[in-house]
């Protein structure tokens, strides 16, 4: 990823979606089928299930450049494709989400949402409100939140 | 070999525990003074900012502690470019140690507490690092960096010794491998690490259930400790399933849970994500379905302070600490 520039004013939000393969993905794409319209600021990456997503990827995101993480899956408690893979992820991001605020990290820029695959309007609002929210934000690092 | 090796011990942020790894070898610092002069050791040995330029030939320099001020990162890097091999000895050094756990703070925050605001400080003529205090000495309190570095920030490593500090064994292990590497018998890679390749919970004799069933996290005075059993299944934190083996367990065996000293093992990227997603994953398998999303993330959110926790050796390791103060 393009390391971001500092200048405020053109600086638009990086925001990197973990997505997982069953729910998520499939609710984003029926979003671009269903044509509705939701910021270019995503960048979705389909995995296989939501708990798969290491905190190790969202820290790697945060030290690329990005300036929030979405993480979607399927809705509890009986979604999942793989049983309780999104319960693995609702844990992993509740205590993520402490340690990125003793970090100096607004742990608002890592959200968790569930989505299934037949809620694309439901993407395409989750996606504009948390563009909203980072745009809010501002950019990642440079002075302790 | 027909020469002795000369050896230099530096010092930066250290609590002296290091040093005490070294006396504590007992009988065999006998071997090790049979192989090696010291020829730079502070807190043995009297030294003068002087001495330091006028030292030369230093085969081996086994740094001490992390760096916080200007006068260590001085000291460290003129030492290191007369040492052949280098040698970061202890967590401190290795990962920026418990000193760097400072850096959750924003450094004005932390010269506020410290010099200012701490019950037990008493700083009449406010001084803070970089001023010079009224004395007939001239004595400068030195300056401190932006954050609390690694030595390998500064200084190329040769050698990691982990540990807190490195345990008895792995010092006579480098001391081995160092005489043999300057008689021309082994070979030093860059970054090597004295130390285990597995987990600590590879080498653990604690009795591990098939499944770990635990309702929330407690912290140590919670609860007894069943001292054949593994921490995590009685809801303890320990730290032992993404820390390096090697240590020889002395927490363990005297029933503690690991605290991470030995640092990350192979192929953590980072160490407190990954744990994270290691321990909270563990709370309350069996009810899951039974309970709303925001009971299962209060559960999760049961682990005392996770920051200083899971990075209590390791923040100066933390890539999302230096996005945090670099850009």
């Amino acid at each position: 990823m393009e390391k971001r520039k500092k200048s405020q004013g053109s600086w638009e939000p990086k925001i990197i979606a973990f997505l997982c393969k069953y729910c998520a993905s499939a609710g984003a794409d029926l979003a671009g089928v269903s044509r509705f319209k939701y910021p270019a600021n995503i960048l979705p990456i389909t995995v296989p299930c939501s708990g798969s997503v290491d905190m190790q990827f969202v820290v790697r995101a945060f030290e690329m450049g990005a300036d929030g993480v979405l993480i979607g899956g399927c809705h509890t408690p009986s979604d999942c494709h793989f049983l309780r893979g999104n319960f693995k992820a609702l844990k992993r991001v509740a205590l993520m989400k402490e340690m990125l605020k003793q970090m100096g990290i607004d742990p608002r820029r890592l959200r968790l949402e569930w989505i299934s695959a037949t809620e694309g309007k439901k993407f395409a609002e989750v996606t504009k409100e948390f563009v909203e929210e980072i745009k809010k934000l501002g950019p990642l690092g440079g002075n302790h939140e | 070999m027909n020469r002795k090796l000369r050896i230099a011990i530096v010092p930066g942020e250290v609590c002296g525990g290091c040093d005490m790894a070294f006396v504590d070898l007992h009988k065999h610092l006998v071997d090790v003074i049979g192989v090696a002069d010291i020829v730079f050791w502070p807190i043995a040995t009297d030294f003068k900012e002087e001495d330091i330029e006028a030292l030369d030939n230093i085969d081996i320099a086994f740094f001490q502690g992390s760096i916080r001020t200007e006068k260590q990162k001085h000291l460290v890097e003129s030492i290191a470019k007369k040492a052949k091999i280098k040698v970061a000895f202890g967590a401190c050094a290795c990962f920026g140690g418990v000193p760097s756990l400072a850096d959750l703070y924003a450094l004005g925050e932390v010269i506020r507490e410290v010099y200012f605001e701490s019950p037990s400080t008493r700083n009449d003529e406010k001084v803070v690092p970089g001023e010079t205090i009224d004395n007939p000495y001239g004595i400068v309190a030195p300056k401190l960096v932006d954050m609390n570095y690694k030595v390998d920030d500064f200084v190329d490593i040769d050698i990691y010794m982990p540990g807190c500090p490195p345990p008895k064994e792995k010092i006579l292990e480098a001391v081995d491998l160092l005489v043999r590497y300057f008689e021309g018998r082994a070979d030093i890679e860059k970054g090597t690490v004295i130390a285990g390749v597995k987990t600590i919970c590879d080498e653990c004799p604690r009795e591990k259930p098939e499944k770990i069933i635990i309702d929330r996290f407690k912290r140590i005075h919670e609860v007894k400790i069943d001292p054949n059993k593994c921490f995590l299944a009685q809801g303890i934190v320990c730290l032992g399933i993404a820390t390096r083996s090697g240590c020889g367990l002395p927490c363990i065996k005297a029933n503690m849970p690991c605290r991470g000293c030995m640092g990350p093992a192979p192929n953590v990227y980072d160490v407190g994500a990954k744990l994270v997603s290691a321990i909270a994953s563990l709370v309350e398998i069996e009810n899951e379905p039974k309970l709303s999303d925001e009971e299962i993330a209060k559960k999760a959110r049961t682990v005392t302070d996770p920051a200083g926790l899971f990075y209590r050796f390791t923040l100066g390791l933390s890539r999302l600490i230096r996005v945090v103060k670099k850009k």
